[in-house]
């Protein structure tokens, strides 16, 4: 079922009869025009639709953990980079999947994850720049829930249980490290009913931050439709090495930290 | 026996044999609406012998012995998956598995080619064979299973399979695994790697690791089974879980993906591997299931996407890329159909009266299909899972209500029953398929 159009704002039918005047061939229509949260983000510039990438698969079977990849190799101006991206799931109840805060150590943007994804629908990403541009791409994924699939028993080790963290020890300067972490966390979206029949009250991990030498060097938002034992995949590409801080924090106020050393030279 | 699990009042065999359209197809007898004099119905090469080629075949000859059907399958004899993890488990000889072509070529008249097919050329309608032979259709019929992605997982290629078998193809790795696991000491770990979805066959790895817990139990009582998946659930969950611990206490270990049992790293020459988190795990015999893909004849034709598998239409499993090209079974995207035997042999059947019925310019009816997945827990504790599925908005879905799950809370009676009815499965879907007689 395709998302109902909201009302079109007057901004955004001005943008729309704009881009049709100038170029009735280039991106107007992106879904991320029909998603309020994510036009707001675009705000009034032209998305570029070159350059970002979304990784999923056409079809999971899966929609409880789908493996979702972002990428860029788009242009950018010297010393400008990506300072967020936005991912959104037009179809699930909140649309907010998660935001990723990159710094100039972000170096390589490649970032994995595991996303809710309730039905077969569109999930949308849009990037901004340091200097303003913005970049948005879209892609379509079918979710069945095979015949030969079955959820097995919640035994859930307790939240924020074992984080585990893969990275690198060592990187030469000017080189991405591969950064990889899972921790255990229900992530609970607060929609779900529990076996007496009560809803299950949210619990989520809503903040996910990585230092550096003391320097915030990557940072996440998490939301709803993040899986349950969120994974996240991204690189760094620091100029000197530290001490590598990485911490979750859940909406009860509780956190997990896992400290590791990075070197560079 | 004559009634099936309590789904329905149909024997298997009558369920088996009207899966798909092809029992909706009048059955033509030796008359064949175009055929004049020797002039045939049209041309169809079917390159594959598995549950999806054997089948296209036989049907298509069924629906209309002037089709010209020639088979292309470089094996003489064909090792069934279903069932091969019964061999593991020492309860069945892996000639119990085995299937020949004498029914196709001397009662249904296909022309059966053991060669490989190594290239499709879909302009010009032409196969080309290993034996230098080409053949030359009007309508082509894939069923290539599939293939190994040697280029997926750190350290498993060809080589690294002679020591730490797939066994995902049934046949010699089979041989292989069964004889490491005859060789192993007693106490020691059993060690399987379980791929992300898709696969072929999704409860296979846990049948399989149930097989292998019975025939330790049976002959090395201390040994370990320790399965690193690279999901966090799997088909059946429940029921093999409940399985599992009721048969063999603690004796199956399984860790999912979020704790760590995603294997990225394979050291088949030391029998260990390495976790996506650094977790090292030793093996005494080493299965690894990897990633997969379409047959690879699938890429020479131009039908796969960049998945790696064979996207196709839903009412005729005809490819969305080359014309004139089907393709059933393991290699294409069908979800939520699974990839099963019991499918490829399903979608055969649509696929042959879709042919038919073009061949003949007329059109074919609304397909259905359906599938079983029975697995073994025990020799006598069987589980299964069921679906019905009808194209909905141009794909296929679910039909709902239709199928479902062995219960979760059966007596041992209802599980020693599914046991017996997976054998009835395997026995009519092999007669179905090759004319084999159980």
């Amino acid at each position: 079922m395709p998302t109902p159009l909201p009302a079109i704002t007057r901004r955004r039918l001005i943008i729309s009869i704009g881009l049709l005047v100038i170029s009735p061939l280039a991106l107007a229509d992106g879904p991320w025009l029909r998603l309020e949260a994510a036009s707001n983000i675009v705000g009034d510039t032209q998305p570029n639709t070159a350059g970002l990438h979304l990784d999923l698969p056409h079809v999971s079977e899966d929609g409880s953990a789908v493996p979702l990849g972002l990428s860029f190799d788009g242009t950018l101006g010297e010393d400008d980079y990506l300072t967020d991206i936005h991912l959104f799931a037009t179809g699930n109840p909140n649309p907010e999947i998660a935001v990723f805060h990159l710094t100039p150590m972000g170096g390589l943007p490649e970032i994995s994850t595991r996303v809710r994804l309730n039905e077969t629908q569109e999930v949308i990403a849009v990037a901004r720049s340091h200097r303003g541009e913005t970049f948005a791409t879209s892609r379509e994924v079918r979710i069945t829930v095979s015949g030969c699939l079955m959820r097995g028993n919640d035994d859930q080790p307790a939240a924020l249980s074992y984080p585990r963290v893969s990275a690198p020890s060592h990187l030469a300067p000017g080189e991405a490290g591969e950064i990889r972490t899972l921790i255990n966390h229900p992530m609970e979206t607060g929609l779900r009913e529990g076996p007496n029949g009560n809803t299950l009250p949210r619990h989520i991990i809503e903040h996910f931050r990585v230092t550096l030498a003391g320097e915030t060097a990557f940072e996440a938002e998490l939301h709803r439709s993040i899986s349950a034992n969120p994974y996240l995949r991204f690189h760094l590409t620091p100029t000197q090495g530290g001490e590598l801080v990485i911490e979750w924090q859940d909406d009860s106020g509780e956190s997990a930290i896992h400290r590791t050393a990075i070197d560079v030279g | 026996m004559s009634q099936d699990n309590g789904r329905s009042g149909l024997t298997r065999r009558q369920l088996i044999q009207g899966m798909g359209a092809a029992s909706t197809l009048p059955l033509l007898g030796g008359v064949a609406p175009f055929a004049i004099g020797n002039q045939s119905a049209g041309r169809v090469v079917v390159i594959g012998g598995g549950f999806g080629g054997a089948t296209a075949a036989k049907y298509l000859k069924r629906a209309n012995p002037a089709i010209d059907v020639t088979m292309v399958e470089p094996a003489e004899v064909f090792y069934t998956c279903p069932f091969s993890n019964l061999f593991l488990g020492g309860l069945r000889e892996l000639n119990a598995i085995a299937h020949g072509y004498d029914e196709l070529r001397g009662r249904y008249g296909v022309k059966v080619i053991h060669a490989m097919a190594e290239d499709v050329d879909p302009d010009g309608h032409r196969v080309s064979l290993s034996n230098s032979d080409t053949l030359d259709y009007d309508r082509l019929v894939l069923s290539p299973g599939i293939d190994i992605r040697w280029d997926a997982l750190e350290g498993y290629d060809e080589a690294a399979a002679e020591k730490a078998p797939h066994s995902w193809k049934a046949g010699p790795q089979t041989e292989l695994l069964k004889r490491q696991l005859e060789g192993m000491d007693d106490g020691g770990t059993f060690v399987m790697v379980a791929p992300e979805n898709p696969f072929r066959c999704p409860p296979g790895p846990y049948e399989r690791a149930s097989m292998v817990a019975h025939y330790f139990t049976q002959h090395k009582p201390n040994a370990k089974v320790l399965i690193l998946d690279a999901k966090d659930n799997f088909s059946k969950q429940g029921l093999f879980t409940a399985g599992w611990e009721q048969l063999y206490g603690d004796r199956i270990e399984w860790v999912g993906l979020s704790n760590d049992g995603r294997v990225t790293r394979v050291d088949a020459n030391n029998l260990e591997v390495e976790t996506e988190f650094g977790t090292r795990h030793q093996a005494d015999v080493l299965n690894v299931i990897p990633p997969q893909k379409a047959g690879w004849i699938a890429d020479r034709a131009g039908v796969t996407d960049d998945s790696g598998w064979v996207p196709v239409k839903a009412e005729t499993f005809e490819s969305q890329r080359v014309n004139d090209i089907h393709v059933v079974g393991d290699a294409t995207v069908a979800t939520p159909m699974p990839k099963s035997g019991f499918c490829a042999n399903a979608q055969a059947k649509v696929v042959a009266a879709a042919i038919a019925a073009t061949l003949e310019g007329s059109t074919a009816p609304d397909p259905y299909w359906a599938n079983t997945c029975y697995s073994l827990i025990g020799p006598e504790y069987g589980i299964s899972v069921a679906g019905v599925y009808r194209v909905q908005d141009g794909v296929i879905a679910s039909v709902e209500g239709a199928g479902g799950l062995s219960p979760t809370d059966a007596p041992e009676a209802t599980r020693a029953l599914e046991a017996e009815y997976a054998v009835g499965w395997y026995n009519a879907i092999c007669q179905d398929t090759w004319g084999t007689e159980a």
